[in-house]
């Protein structure tokens, strides 16, 4: 392990890793501070670029994007009260009010300290964890995989929001019937391409991340027709004040920033959790511990209220990358693109990366860590003037989103089919957005469709077309045993509330 | 109309044409004799969909929450003729990348996003789109050693690029 990471050490700490770290997290919080480009966005409209590097810089930039995009959607959180990313809107229950109150570079600062914290203390337990998932991981078999991405395909179903379990369960298997598209990686046959040769190779990853995310919430925003109120504007030409933190701040931040951040690295290792799970947990959970006192600040510009959401965020998506580099099954859309990155380098992450791609393993997690000081060395300070970068007209970003976007998928293939296609994933995207389909299930569902078609077919083969495979071996029954309760317990919590208001 | 009864006819009506389409898979001669086809995995999930879509469809009429009501007036205040137009000038975008080149492609899709979007000074309109597509051409060719063809219209000009 320790030769592991020395290797990873000095693969991540080249200057040209660095500067990909740096390059990545200034990237991220740029496309992560505009409203409506979350961190799925900013990852696809880079992948393109990150296609000519070796895959461990490749895979070190996109990193330093996602930690970027969510310090980004920080900001505008903070700022003009428009979240970027779900998973900062918890943030800006207690970080605007304090902007408001002028205590913006406070806040801002406040957020910075409690990611960077939250992101160290996740590494530390990544450094742990993902090594010993991958051991245990090892003696995993086909089935057990199956189950896997049954359990994960499920819990993002189950985390999507109240009453939109049945949406998410179908743009999950909308992805799943996506990923059939093209020749049958086993037989070698056609499928749903009716003799269209552009469709052969089935429907590209990145094309249709970029269609769902990027290129449709950049359509979103053309349509919405949603100009920058005037609050808005003045609150990004304000002076964003003073960025220090006192003493007695800190001494009031550390232990919620301590509890959150643990509580966020384990909600980011669960399938389907993540970010915003965590940011909202951690956030309820401060405030239902306060004392009487502190819980009447929440909401109004409470310390305590900023730094719970923004340390559980930052190490919930540490945490996401557990069973992203250990078993090779992202439990997010986050993840889930930067699976499909990983699988266009060539790499099957899985536990055989820990053991046969030491360096790449260890030195993605070294970065991350690195993404956090570059985070907080150099974005914090520049955070005034990156900010004023958000007043930038949309009628001249729009345009550059979807430029970027369409050029970066054509760049790949230079078949101008594909632009004709993404427009059309596009305009579904628009429609399925307006009537709240949520998109990341199905980019989940498609990464996730080929491999779960293959570990079906080994486990079926093995046990000769019966489907005893799915009880017979302890790990998969239990797995299964676990997606079922996930399945149920809306139903449980249901009738046991009902209960106890009759009662 | 509820958002989920929109959506869930859409995934039924999908889902219907993709397990019928899954009867068109052409299998390998001896394949039935294998534990899985590659019929077999698109044909659950086909009747998945079906399963799925239909129990929302179902919902939507028991328990229909006001969230999930179709909100015409704030559909009202959308801009659908912008996202037209863009949407048309994406495909415009498609037909002339490789016949004009990237660069004159880039310029006039970029100026008529810019228009589109009611950008008024001519000056920030043609500075940026020229800027970004000649920077980003030079980045990608000159940098990252990127090959892109220079457009049919060239070829025809002034002869292929060897």
């Amino acid at each position: 392990m320790m030769e592991g990471i020395y290797e990873g050490v000095t693969t991540a700490l080249t200057t040209y890793n660095i500067m990909m770290v740096a390059i990545g997290c200034f990237a991220g919080t740029f496309i992560g501070m505009l409203p409506g480009l979350g961190p799925i966005s900013a990852i696809a409209l880079m992948i393109p670029i990150t296609y000519g590097m070796e895959p461990s810089s490749g895979l070190i930039l996109i990193a330093g994007v996602y930690y970027g995009a969510i310090f980004g959607g920080s900001t505008s959180s903070i700022l003009i009260n428009a979240p970027g990313v779900a998973g900062t809107v918890a943030t800006s229950f207690d970080g605007y009010p304090m902007a408001k109150q002028g205590f913006a570079g406070k806040a801002l600062a406040i957020a910075a300290y409690s990611s960077f914290t939250g992101g160290t203390i996740a590494a530390v337990f990544l450094l742990f964890a993902a090594p010993a998932l991958a051991k245990v991981s090892l003696s995993f078999q086909s089935s057990d995989y199956f189950a896997l991405m049954v359990l994960g395909l499920t819990a993002v179903a189950a985390f999507a929001g109240k009453g939109k379990f049945l949406k998410a369960a179908i743009m999950t298997i909308f992805g799943l019937m996506l990923a059939t598209v093209g020749t049958d990686a086993d037989s070698g046959v056609s499928r749903y391409t009716f003799g269209n040769l552009d469709l052969i190779d089935g429907i590209s990853f990145l094309l249709l991340a970029m269609a769902a995310f990027a290129l449709s919430e950049a359509l979103m925003n053309v349509i919405e027709n949603k100009k920058m109120s005037k609050e808005e504007k003045d609150a990004l030409n304000k002076d964003i004040g003073n960025l220090k933190v006192t003493k007695e701040e800190f001494k009031e931040m550390a232990p919620v920033v301590g509890r959150s951040s643990v509580l966020g690295f384990f909600v980011g290792v669960l399938p389907g959790a993540g970010a915003t799970i965590a940011s909202f947990l951690a956030y309820g959970m401060e405030r239902s511990i306060a004392n009487a006192k502190d819980k009447l600040k929440f909401g109004k510009g409470s310390i305590k209220g900023l730094a719970a959401p923004e340390s559980a965020n930052n190490a919930a998506c540490s945490g996401s990358f557990v069973p992203l580099l250990t078993l090779g099954i992202p439990g997010s859309g986050t993840t889930a693109v930067i699976l499909g990155a990983l699988i266009s380098y060539g790499i099957q992450p899985g536990p055989t990366m820990y053991t046969e791609q030491p360096a790449l393993f260890w030195s993605v997690i070294i970065s991350m860590y690195i993404g956090n000081i570059v985070l907080l060395v150099l974005n914090l300070p520049l955070i005034p003037y990156i900010a004023k970068l958000l007043a930038m007209p949309k009628q001249l970003l729009t345009p550059l989103v979807i430029f970027f976007s369409l050029i970066g998928v054509y760049l790949v293939t230079f078949n101008t089919f594909d632009i004709y296609m993404m427009v059309g994933f596009a305009l579904v995207a628009v429609g399925l957005r307006l009537i709240d389909y949520p998109m990341a299930p199905m980019i989940l569902g498609f990464i996730l469709g080929g491999m779960m078609e293959n570990n079906l077919r080994r486990a079926l083969t093995i046990s000769d077309g019966e489907l005893n495979f799915l009880w017979e071996r302890p790990i998969t029954a239990t797995i299964l045993a676990i997606t079922i309760l996930m399945l149920i317990s809306p139903l449980i919590s249901q009738f046991l509330s009902g209960r106890i208001k009759k009662g | 109309m509820t958002k989920s009864r929109i959506g869930s006819l859409f995934f039924l009506a999908f889902s219907i044409i993709y397990l019928y389409q899954s009867y068109n898979i052409h299998l390998l001669p001896g394949s039935h004799y294998e534990a899985m086809t590659a019929k077999t995995f698109p044909h659950y999930l086909g009747i998945f969909g079906i399963i799925t879509s239909s129990i929302i469809f179902i919902l939507s009429f028991i328990k229909a929450s006001d969230d999930d009501l179709l909100d015409w007036e704030n559909l009202k205040t959308f801009d659908f003729k912008k996202g037209f137009y863009f949407v048309l000038a994406m495909i415009l975008y498609g037909f002339t990348i490789r016949t004009l080149g990237f660069i004159i492609a880039t310029i006039i899709f970029l100026i008529l996003g810019f228009k589109i979007l009611e950008t008024k000074s001519w000056k920030t309109i043609l500075l940026t789109s020229f800027g970004v597509s000649i920077v980003f051409w030079f980045l990608l060719t000159q940098v990252l050693g990127i090959y892109i063809e220079q457009g049919l219209i060239f070829d025809y000009l002034i002869g292929a690029q060897s």
